[in-house]
């Protein structure tokens, strides 16, 4: 076999066998998983007071009262009463200047040809707590519920499934223009880059660990009399890169069982009290399935409108990109040390960049078009993080995506040159610790 | 047929000469010496056989070929500083290793069973090597080195660490491998050792050969024509008896027998010696005095520091 298959081999099992690999693997998903539920919960609490004005372009859902002179709903009940929550009835869009005179909050606006699109647009100023659009969202489903089934005769209940409406809320920021879940795909897409982040400082640093046991266990000589050292770098770089992958494959697999196993769940009814349903179901709505509370909850909703795929598939390209080039940035310095403690002063170079890089991308969230966004998505020390983040708010053209990774790649090459000249020399010298100067000195060796 | 042949090697790091110009020839079959004081160039020797590190310039010859990297599964190499994977289990780094040097897995194993038995290994397959002592970790160790067979095997002070029995029972396989065909470089500080089992030798010191040749014929190089004497009478009287051909070099008394070393000038022979002395002292043994390897070394080394 191959010898730099062997190093992968053993170092990606004596890995992947340990009880703390296992452990971390198991509860990560859960952890997420928790974070996430937790994050939906908090942002429902709502305080503001709402006015909304529902524009029913073709009295689908309402009809004008002569006595009040008013449109009310056919429907009275899809529109409960709620302290502060006060819907208001129209035929004709009034403009976007009732929300900027603020008389009104938002605007549903209802088109005829919601049966198709099942959606409605949603206009705001600012930006709607979630439980807010998630009860417009219900409610406004509910009465084209409603005047689905009037509509239609002999009701049974195969034909009222039939009749359900999955209704959507287009929500459109009437200052920005629309972008849909904006802020929740750049917080998809920061997430991604945190994981980047995470697995970059966690497995680079297994990288750097595994290299100084080899060098103060002394095996490292026995090993390179029968292997070349860029063999045994590389196999421990490319091992333990895909210890990470491993990790990260078991967490999506897990994540989708817990995603199957809740929904399960919840359809059987056990979960519904304790995920709050109670609250929406005034309205008198029967059970509901996993698939329509989760596009209810518009903090789970927005993960449906990403293009998991994609976001999937470039966080591997971007993963083993930025983890190639930190990891052998740590297999530099591991191999330059004796021993951990002696790390601390050459680690700062790596550690900059990658914490630099970290802030570029949480900040490109809330900003995933801006200069420093668009500039750091290309500079190879933090384009694996920035990138994740424009990807996932759908900010980038595939040329800029490919630019990024041409420079990202060809700056690996060079990165693992300059590491492997560093590490062929580090790796057979014990004592003091050497200074950059010496380091630089090193990369000029003869082999 | 030469096993190794190096040609005036020569290495420098930034700031230091490791190796200037140096040529040893390791014949076939045979235990080959490399000595010197610590910090003389040995292990950078040895690191350019092992294609560890390259010559600056120079060349090496294995079995009469250039050395190239497909010599290194024909080479078996112990460093001075042992060290294996702690966390990994004895059986299972041992195949690692020796899948390393391109043997086959089922081959390992068979040969692991023939070596773990003749090293009196028991049953330690499944042990972790941090579970144990210096001395099995060592045997570990020196059956990971032989295991893929090397027809030219490097041993970095092979006996160190080892208990009298087991430095016995390493010296026996090391010599059945020579038995058996293989070649060994032996860097040792163990001079009694370089006696017992080395045929030739190389001194290194300060990155230069300064002595090398088979281990007898370097002995009587060193010789110099000095003669043990063991007699009995008045030691005042013996060294009176010794005009200027001879000299007496080192003396050992108990009570009226007596035990020294003479030097011979020149052209004198041991008769001229005992003629000499007969009439005062009664001989009860006399024979050339043969120099260890101990001495030569430290005769050797001191020379060279004279010189500088």
């Amino acid at each position: 076999m191959n010898k730099v298959m062997l190093i992968i081999k053993r170092e990606y099992l004596s890995r992947v066998k340990k009880r703390s690999f296992i452990i971390m693997t198991l509860l990560g998903p859960l952890l997420f998983a928790g974070l996430m539920i937790a994050a939906v919960f908090v942002t429902q609490a709502d305080s503001a007071d709402h006015k909304i004005m529902v524009v029913d372009n073709d009295g689908l859902l309402t009809h004008y009262d002569a006595q009040r002179r008013a449109y009310i709903p056919n429907c009275l009940d899809c529109f409960p009463e709620r302290d502060g929550f006060n819907y208001y009835f129209t035929n004709i869009n009034p403009g976007d200047s009732i929300i900027t005179d603020g008389d009104y909050t938002m605007i549903a606006d209802v088109m005829n040809d919601v049966y198709v699109t099942k959606a409605v647009e949603l206009l705001y100023e600012s930006v709607p707590s979630i439980s807010s659009t998630s009860r417009i969202e219900r409610d406004l489903e509910s009465a084209v519920e409603r005047a689905k089934v009037m509509s239609a005769e002999n009701i049974d209940y195969e034909t009222y499934k039939r009749l359900k409406v999955d209704l959507r809320l287009n929500k459109i920021n009437i200052e920005k223009g629309e972008n849909a879940f904006e802020q929740e795909r750049a917080g998809i897409g920061s997430g991604f880059a945190i994981i980047i982040f995470f697995f970059i400082f966690l497995f680079g640093a297994y990288v750097m660990r595994g290299i100084i046991e080899e060098k103060t266990s002394r095996i490292v000589e026995v090993i390179i009399s029968s292997v070349r050292p860029f063999q045994l770098m590389m196999g421990k770089i490319i091992g333990i890169g895909f210890v990470a992958m491993t990790q990260f494959l078991i967490w999506v697999l897990f994540s989708a069982l817990i995603w199957i196993v809740v929904g399960t769940l919840f359809e059987s009814g056990m979960l519904q009290d304790t995920m709050a349903v109670s609250q929406s179901m005034s309205s008198g709505q029967a059970n509901l399935d996993f698939e329509t509370y989760i596009q209810q909850q518009e903090g789970f909703n927005m993960l449906l409108s990403i293009n998991w795929t994609l976001m999937l598939s470039m966080f591997v390209v971007y993963f083993i990109g930025g983890y190639l080039l930190y990891s052998s940035l740590f297999a530099a310095v591991g191999a330059a040390v004796d021993n951990e403690t002696d790390t601390q002063q050459l680690m700062t170079p790596i550690m900059l960049p990658l914490f630099f890089s970290y802030a570029i991308a949480i900040m490109s969230a809330s900003n995933p078009e801006g200069f420093a966004a668009r500039i750091f998505s290309f500079v190879p020390f933090s384009s694996p993080m920035v990138m994740m983040v424009r990807i996932a708010t759908d900010t980038v053209t595939w040329w800029e995506i490919m630019l990024s990774i041409g420079i990202l790649a060809v700056t690996c090459w060079l990165m693992v040159k300059i590491a492997a000249r560093i590490y062929r020399v580090g790796i057979l010298m014990y004592g003091k610790r050497p200074g950059y100067k010496e380091l630089w000195k090193w990369l000029f060796y003869k082999a | 047929m030469n096993a190794l042949e190096a040609k005036a090697i020569s290495k420098s790091y930034a700031d230091h000469v490791a190796l200037n110009d140096v040529s040893i020839t390791v014949p076939e079959q045979s235990v080959f010496g490399l000595l010197g004081p610590n910090g003389a160039g040995k292990t950078s020797l040895i690191r350019i056989i092992n294609q560890i590190t390259g010559p600056d310039s120079g060349e090496i010859n294995l079995f009469g070929e250039r050395l190239s990297e497909k010599h290194i599964s024909q080479i078996g190499y112990l460093p001075e500083e042992r060290g294996l994977y702690k966390k990994m289990k004895v059986g299972e780094q041992s195949i690692y290793l020796a899948q390393l040097k391109g043997m086959s897995k089922q081959e390992a194993k068979k040969r692991l069973d023939l070596w773990f038995e003749r090293l009196e290994i028991g049953d330690w397959w499944n042990k972790k090597v941090e579970e144990l002592s210096k001395g099995m970790a060592q045997k570990i160790q020196f059956v990971t080195t032989v295991l893929h067979d090397p027809k030219l095997l490097i041993l970095d002070e092979p006996f160190s660490g080892f208990d009298p029995i087991n430095t016995a029972l390493i010296r026996k396989e090391i010599m059945r491998l020579r038995e058996e065909g293989s070649t060994i470089i032996l860097s040792t500080h163990n001079m009694a050792s370089v006696e017992e089992i080395c045929d030739n030798i190389a001194l290194i010191d300060k990155s230069r050969v300064i002595l090398e040749g088979q281990v007898q014929e370097v002995q009587q190089r060193y010789h110099a024509n000095e003669y043990q004497l063991k007699f009995e009478g008045n030691m005042i009287g013996f060294t009176n008896a010794l005009w200027t051909n001879f000299e007496l070099i080192s003396k050992k008394s108990k009570e009226d027998k007596h035990e020294v070393i003479v030097k011979i000038a020149e052209g004198k022979r041991l008769n001229d010696l005992l003629n000499a002395v007969t009439s005062e002292v009664s001989i009860i043994e006399a024979r050339p005095h043969i120099p260890t390897m101990n001495d030569i070394f430290i005769t050797a080394v001191n020379k060279e520091k004279e010189k500088s």
